[in-house]
Parts: C-alpha cells; sequence; structure tokens
C-alpha cells in the first residue's frame, strides 16, 4: 500500500521576498527580482544584469551549527528549512529525528567556494588555501547541514541534476514517503548566485541584456538568479492526523533523458514530452485533468520554443487552454532551486485559486502560441498543476501537484 | 509485490586496474595502486602520493570518436559505462528499443574542471572562457555525457552525499527498479584525482602523515591517500534478465541509509546511525546478522574508522566475530563517491569466488578491535551475502545487502 504524499508546508529565499506572503504577492503582481549584479564587477561582461537575493543574511536562523561556517547556498536552504517547518506548524525538536529526511538539489553546490580558491590560486600563495573545497564545497554539504542545523537522521540526499534537480530532489522525496523510509521530507533546491555561472552562461550568448522575456517574440535569453525553497512533505494520513493544513498532493513525477546533447535541448523536445507523459502516468491523470502548467520557461529562443512544441505534443487540443507562466520571468533562472521554487507556486496557485503572470511579455511568436498568462495574474480555479524543468546533460522532470482531497 | 534487482554486469576502473577479477587478485595478494601521483603538477603537495589510474586512455576502450567534451571524470564513467554494458550484453545492438538510465555516485563531479573553468576566466578575460568546459561544470556533467555517449534514455541522475555517494547511488537505483518506475539502471560511483581536491584535503587535515602507511582500521589512523575510479554495475528487473536469459552475477537483496546529525562528533550518535543504516538494509533484504557472510566497509586509515567498525559491531552483534572484513581504500585510497561502486563491483567477484580479500597492512588489531577475523589475508565467505557499507565525515550512512544469486 503506498502512501499518499501531501506539500504542508513552503519556506523560500528569493529576490522578491522570503516570507510566503510577500512573495506570493510579489509574484502575482508581476515585481522582477532582477537588478544590475551587486556580487561581482560585471565591468568586463557584455550584460550586467542577475536576480540576485540583496540583503540576505543568516542572523536570527535557529540553527544547532554555526551558519557562518557554511556556504551561501547552505545558508540559504537552512533558512528556507526553518521557514519550511514553521509555515507547517512543526517544531523540529518535536520530531523523531530518525523519521525525519532531507532531500535537495542543485545546480554548482557552492561555487563561491571555488571562487575563493581561484583567487588564492593566482595571488601565488599556495599556502593560503584553505580546506574549504573538503569542508564547504562539495554540494552534498548542502543537505547535511540542514540536517545538522535541524537534527534531523532520516535519509539525507543530494541530487544534484542541474536545473532540474529541484523536481528530482522532490521525486526522491516522495519515494521515501512513499515507501515508508520516513514520515517526513524537507525537499527544495538551493543555488547562490556565482561568477562562475555568470560567466559560464554569459559566454554562451544565453543571459539577457535587460530583461527576460519568455515566450515573447523578441526574447533575448535567460537572467542567472539565486535562491532557495524546501518543501515539507508528509505522508496524507500523518498530516491529517495532525490537523495539518495540506497545500496540495504531490500525485506523480516522471524523469527522462535526452542523450541528445550537454546545453541543447532535443530538437523536437522528445525528452521533455516523455518526462510530461511519464509524470501523467505515474498520477494517473489524463492530459485533459491538467490545468495549470508552471514552464521551465527560461527565456531563450529555444527553450521556450521547444517547450511550447512538447506541452503541444502531450496536450494536444487541450494545450492551448492552459495557463502557463513563467516565474523566471521575475526571479531569473535560480537554477537548481527554480523548480523548487515553482513547486511552491504550484501548491500556492492550488491552494489559492491564482495563477502568477509571466511579465515583460509583449510579441506574439507563432512558434510560441500558447495562454502564457502575459503581464497579469488572473482568478483560476487549479486542481491539477504540472511543474516542468528541463536541465543541462539532457535531464528532464516534470512534477505534478493536485488539491487534496481527503479520503479515496 | 516489489521488483527483484539483478546484478547482469560490471565496470571498474582504479589503480589496480580495470577488470574486476584482475582487482580482486590484486587485492587479496594484498597489492598496493598508491604511487607517487604523476597527472598533474603537484608542487605545493606535502605528499603527493595517491591511487592514480596510471596512463588511463578512454580511447583505447571507446574508439577514435572525439573526445574533447569530456572531461576525465566523464572519460572514467563512459568508460566503466562501456565495461558495464558490455560485460551485461546490453551493447549496441541488444539496446535499441530499450531505456536504459544511469544513477551515477559522485562528491565533486571534477572539481578541477569547475575551478579551471574559473581560473581560465579570470587570467584571460569572461570572453575567452570555454563554452565547452562550462557546460561540464555541472555537477552531473558526466553523467549527461555518459547517457550522450552511449544513448542511454532513461532516468538519468546523480547523488552527491559525500564518500558515501556510490552506495547511495546503488541504494538509490535499487529502488527505482523495486518500485517498477525503471528496469534497467547502471549504478555506481566515480571520482576523479585531482590537484584541487588533494590539496584541500591535505589542507582539511585529511591525509596520512609522510612516513604513515594508511592501514583501514590499523593502529595510526591519522588519514588516507586520496584514490581515484570508478565502478557501475548494470543492474536490471530480475524477471527481465531471466527472460533474456542474461548470465546474473548477484541480487541486491536490501538498501538502508540513515544521517548521524552529530557528524561523527558524538560516538553514540554515530553508532546509532549505523545500526540504523544496517538494520534498514536487513530488514529490506529480509534477513537477519546471522546470514550476513563478510563486510565491506569504507574504513580508509583514517579517524572514522574507530566509529565504523564499532557502528557495525553493534548492529551486527555476536555475528561480528566470525565475519571477514575488507577495506579496499586500504589499496586504491580514499576515491570519494567511487568508493560505493568499487566496493560493490569487488563484492561481485567476492561472491563468485567465495572469498574476500584481506586489508593490506592490516597485521595487528587493537586489543577489543570487534572483528577478530580482519587482517591482510583473504578469508573465505560465511554465507553468500556480503554487507557493504560507506560513511563519510558529512554524516552520511549507507548499508547495501548483496548476495550471490540461487535461482528461483
Amino acid at each position: 500500500m503506498t502512501r499518499r504524499v501531501v506539500v504542508t508546508g513552503l519556506g523560500l529565499v528569493t529576490s522578491i521576498g522570503s516570507d510566503v506572503a510577500t512573495f506570493w504577492e510579489a509574484l502575482l503582481a508581476g515585481r522582477s527580482g532582477i537588478r544590475p549584479v551587486g556580487s561581482f564587477d560585471t565591468k568586463d561582461y557584455s550584460v550586467h544584469i542577475g536576480g540576485e537575493v540583496m540583503d540576505f543574511t543568516p542572523d536570527g536562523v535557529e540553527s544547532r551549527i554555526d551558519l557562518t561556517r557554511v556556504g551561501r547556498a547552505s545558508q540559504f536552504a537552512i533558512a528556507a528549512a526553518t521557514h519550511a517547518l514553521k509555515d507547517a506548524g512543526i517544531d523540529p525538536e518535536r520530531l523523531d529525528p530518525t523519521r525525519a529526511g532531507v532531500s535537495m538539489g542543485t545546480t554548482s553546490g557552492e561555487p563561491r567556494e571555488v571562487e575563493t580558491y581561484t583567487d588564492m590560486l593566482l595571488k601565488g600563495d599556495l599556502s593560503a588555501i584553505g580546506p574549504e573545497l573538503v569542508t564547504r564545497y562539495p554540494c552534498g554539504s548542502i543537505p547535511a547541514s540542514m540536517a545538522a542545523a535541524l537534527g534531523f537522521a532520516g535519509p539525507n540526499t543530494m541530487i544534484p541534476t542541474a536545473c532540474a534537480a529541484g523536481n528530482y530532489a522532490a521525486a526522491n522525496a516522495m519515494e521515501y514517503l512513499r515507501s515508508g523510509a520516513a514520515d517526513l521530507m524537507l525537499a527544495g533546491g538551493s543555488d547562490s548566485f556565482s561568477r562562475i555561472t555568470y560567466t559560464g552562461f554569459a559566454r554562451l550568448g544565453a543571459i539577457a541584456p535587460e530583461r527576460c522575456q519568455p515566450f515573447d517574440l523578441n526574447r533575448k535569453g535567460m537572467v542567472p538568479g539565486e535562491g532557495a525553497a524546501v518543501l515539507v512533505l508528509e505522508p496524507a494520513d500523518l498530516a491529517e492526523r495532525r490537523g495539518a493544513r495540506i497545500y496540495a498532493e504531490l500525485v506523480g513525477y516522471g524523469l527522462s533523458c535526452d542523450a541528445h546533447h550537454m546545453t541543447a535541448s532535443h530538437p523536437e523536445g522528445e525528452g521533455a514530452a516523455r518526462a510530461m507523459l511519464s509524470a501523467l502516468k505515474d498520477a494517473g491523470l489524463a492530459p485533459g485533468e491538467v490545468d495549470y502548467i508552471s514552464a521551465h520557461g527560461t527565456g531563450t529562443p529555444t527553450n521556450d520554443r521547444l517547450e511550447t512544441l512538447s506541452i503541444k505534443r502531450v496536450f494536444g487540443e487541450a494545450a492551448p487552454k492552459i495557463p502557463i507562466s513563467s516565474a523566471k520571468s521575475m526571479l531569473g533562472h535560480t537554477m537548481g532551486a527554480a523548480s523548487a521554487i515553482e513547486t511552491a507556486i504550484c501548491a500556492l496557485a492550488i491552494e489559492r485559486g491564482r495563477v502568477p503572470p509571466t511579465i515583460n511579455y509583449e510579441t506574439k511568436d507563432p512558434d510560441c502560441d500558447l495562454d502564457y498568462v502575459p503581464n497579469h495574474a488572473r482568478d483560476h480555479r487549479v486542481n491539477v498543476a504540472m511543474n516542468n524543468a528541463y536541465a543541462f546533460g539532457g535531464n528532464n522532470a516534470s512534477l505534478i501537484l493536485k488539491r487534496y482531497e481527503g479520503g479515496r | 509485490m516489489k521488483g527483484r534487482v539483478a546484478v547482469t554486469g560490471r565496470g571498474l576502473l582504479c589503480a589496480l586496474g580495470d577488470d574486476a577479477a584482475v582487482v580482486h587478485q590484486a587485492l587479496a595478494e594484498g597489492k598496493s595502486g598508491l604511487r607517487k601521483v604523476e597527472l598533474f603538477e603537484t608542487v605545493g603537495l606535502a605528499r603527493p602520493v595517491g591511487g592514480e589510474i596510471v596512463g588511463f586512455d578512454a580511447k583505447s576502450y571507446l574508439g577514435k570518436k572525439n573526445m574533447r567534451p569530456l572531461d576525465r571524470t566523464a572519460r572514467l564513467v563512459t568508460t566503466a559505462a562501456h565495461l558495464a554494458l558490455e560485460d551485461s550484453g546490453w551493447n549496441t545492438e541488444a539496446r535499441s528499443g530499450h531505456e536504459i538510465g544511469l544513477v551515477l555516485g559522485t562528491m565533486y563531479g571534477s572539481v578541477r574542471t569547475i575551478a579551471e573553468f574559473d581560473r581560465h576566466a579570470i587570467v584571460e578575460g569572461p570572453s575567452y572562457a570555454s563554452p565547452l568546459d562550462f557546460a561540464n561544470t555541472v555537477i552531473n556533467a558526466a553523467a549527461g555525457q555518459t547517457a550522450i555517449w552511449h544513448g542511454l534514455r532513461g532516468i538519468n541522475s546523480t547523488i552527491a552525499t559525500g564518500q558515501t555517494s556510490g552506495l547511495r547511488a546503488i541504494a538509490y537505483a535499487t529502488g527505482l527498479i523495486e518500485s517498477g518506475r525503471s528496469d534497467l539502471l547502471l549504478s555506481g560511483g566515480a571520482e576523479e584525482l585531482c590537484f584541487q581536491s588533494f590539496i584541500s584535503l591535505e589542507r582539511a587535515g585529511r591525509l596520512a602523515g609522510a612516513d604513515v602507511e594508511p592501514v583501514p582500521f590499523g593502529m595510526d589512523r591519522g588519514g588516507f591517500l586520496p584514490g581515484e575510479g570508478a565502478g557501475l554495475l548494470m543492474l536490471e528487473n530480475a524477471e527481465l534478465a531471466a527472460r533474456r536469459g542474461a548470465r546474473v552475477l548477484a541480487e541486491i537483496l536490501g538498501c538502508g541509509v540513515s544521517f548521524d546529525p552529530h557528524r561523527g562528533q558524538n560516538e553514540e550518535q554515530s553508532v546509532r546511525a549505523s545500526v540504523c543504516a544496517v538494520r534498514a538494509a536487513l530488514s529490506a533484504a529480509g534477513i537477519g546478522p546471522d546470514a550476513i557472510g563478510a563486510i565491506s566497509t569504507s574504513a580508509s586509515g583514517g579517524p572514522l574508522d574507530e566509529l565504523e567498525a564499532k557502528g557495525l559491531a553493534e548492529a551486527l552483534g555476536e555475528r561480528a566475530r566470525v565475519l571477514p572484513v575488507t577495506a579496499i581504500k586500504a589499496s586504491l585510497g580514499e576515491t570519494l563517491g567511487a568508493d560505493g561502486g568499487l566496493q560493490a563491483v569487488i563484492a561481485v567477484e567476492t561472491l563468485r569466488k567465495g572469498e574476500q580479500p584481506g586489508i593490506r597492512g592490516l597485521h595487528d588489531l587493537r586489543s577489543g578491535f570487534p572483528f577478530p577475523l580482519a587482517g591482510s589475508k583473504p578469508r573465505p565467505l560465511v554465507s553468500p551475502n556480503l554487507l557493504l557499507y560507506s560513511m563519510g565525515w558529512d554524516g552520511q550512512h549507507c548499508a547495501v545487502v548483496v548476495s550471490r544469486t540461487t535461482e528461483s
């Protein structure tokens, strides 16, 4: 007997707000978190904007470990985890630690530790190099630091499947809960802004110069961002027993690999479509039952065209009727955190009957001819939401959330 | 009904060779793969000795196709995957129409690739950064490159949980096959030796002193020497393996994971995490400690060895007194995320031969050491179920039971 999995808490660190109420209000209002890059000098670059979380500090976050001794992505993740538990009404001290686990995703882990290493190396003084590439950099330190901060002793996993990692992490958490290996999982993603990531996307010519315009005819690219989201996931029966507020149920996921190209999608969106179909099958849902899609929607010419194509392949005639939005129009691409933040958005859309807009949308692209909820949030009852994420390495992951109905 | 998980192939690359039988023999003879590092410039390292795969050339396995897009980690994984696919009978021809996936465990991906990308961009300017190298800075790059090379369109995932990554990847893949989500998964671990991790391990105080031979469970336990490698198993739904008449080498009976939020700083908590992981694996396998025939550990010569021995002894009770014990890091070095994959490949060979290699250099046991049969000599298995164990300084613990297949 497989247990049902529900979302009972949300925790966020984003460029438009780090508590659920502020974030949701900003998202619905179409507020952008994209600004000139502040964490390093971009004078040698041809682009200068990013979605950084300004003024973030771990001060005030309750933790059993010293948060000044972990990297920025770990700090984000611990802050988001703490918010999420509070949102769920859970006191971590009162949990059975062996039944509480963590499952996280990331693209780069703690890349700023590599930058520090490079800076030391280039000073020519090898003796100045410290232990940080061992003690702080490895991406597994993100969920490990979270568990140490909270005292969690259950399954602890990092799945660094790049920009789809948040969805992979949620899928992994679902498996632990479905199988009974854990009774509570914190699932999410975290990434910190870094010159390494920025340099790479700039060099690929992928960064938009002024703003992120997913699905618009004149879209010019993505914008690197940062942040974290952590969801509290529990088996439905336990959540009901403690009288928890249930945002939504996680009903299925699908994973696939293009095996085509490291940084480019399959030219017909084949792998993306397979992931969506596999998620629908896992959820026992027909395509026609999906009534909101949170798009990967990076704003690059290719992603948005191919994502549209693959949605049409899966949903056929129903595709134009489904509202689709890209939060990346406002947050930029928060890398491994993106799909986790977008899962939180799906949960909120289901709970609150509103879907966020895709901002900066001006001109229709004949290749992107679906309903992208242009510029203005919309009242829309969402029963079933699909969250799509695609990544370097040809990794595709779709997650499906559904309005929770007890019984069955 | 859980699906059964058969091992139908294995591929490994390590300092002692690229063939499971040859490496097993070398381990049994007490050979060491540790030698002076030739792979990179070692200026600045106090003791540049490690378990390097000398002269590794992926082209000699994979042909002359362009190797430039693959970094060393990706080459190790692509080659190990090639060996495992061939060994299992899933050659290129047999693969068509089947979706094979890959779950790779790695601590770093390639920290060398990321650091080199960053250094180059800083020295030459961001517009001279390499887009090809940027694609490999993501931690799932090796898994993605391997999928592209071999056309693996199934689930492609990467697990990064420090030193336990390889064993955790096998546990994750086992779960996917048991739940019916996948039928065919390559899984295991990989890590490359590089200056960046080497110097950082040194600075973190993890490495053995100048005149000390690291001996797992030995008298000194002051540190280890780094190594590299890749070890992958071809895991397969047992029914599918039977249908295609595959040679079944072994079966994965059960896996268990846990986390020690005190991360080795509190003996009682560490032991508790070990007991938790081992009990979960035995319970999933449907056997008790008395059915275990030998144990393979992650002991390396470092300070965690003591905790590992205590934890395993507590979990296995009286059975500990009759069990042969191995620790391949004695001969291969601390291969970090590769270790679990290498342990698993060696274990399958141990099950075939009925004899487990000893621990190189372990001639004297500390008084009160809970495994009296631990030593440098090979020993016969007491029964055909092996317990593989891995724990890391980040708090991760993982146990896997692998068994000689009996026809059913």
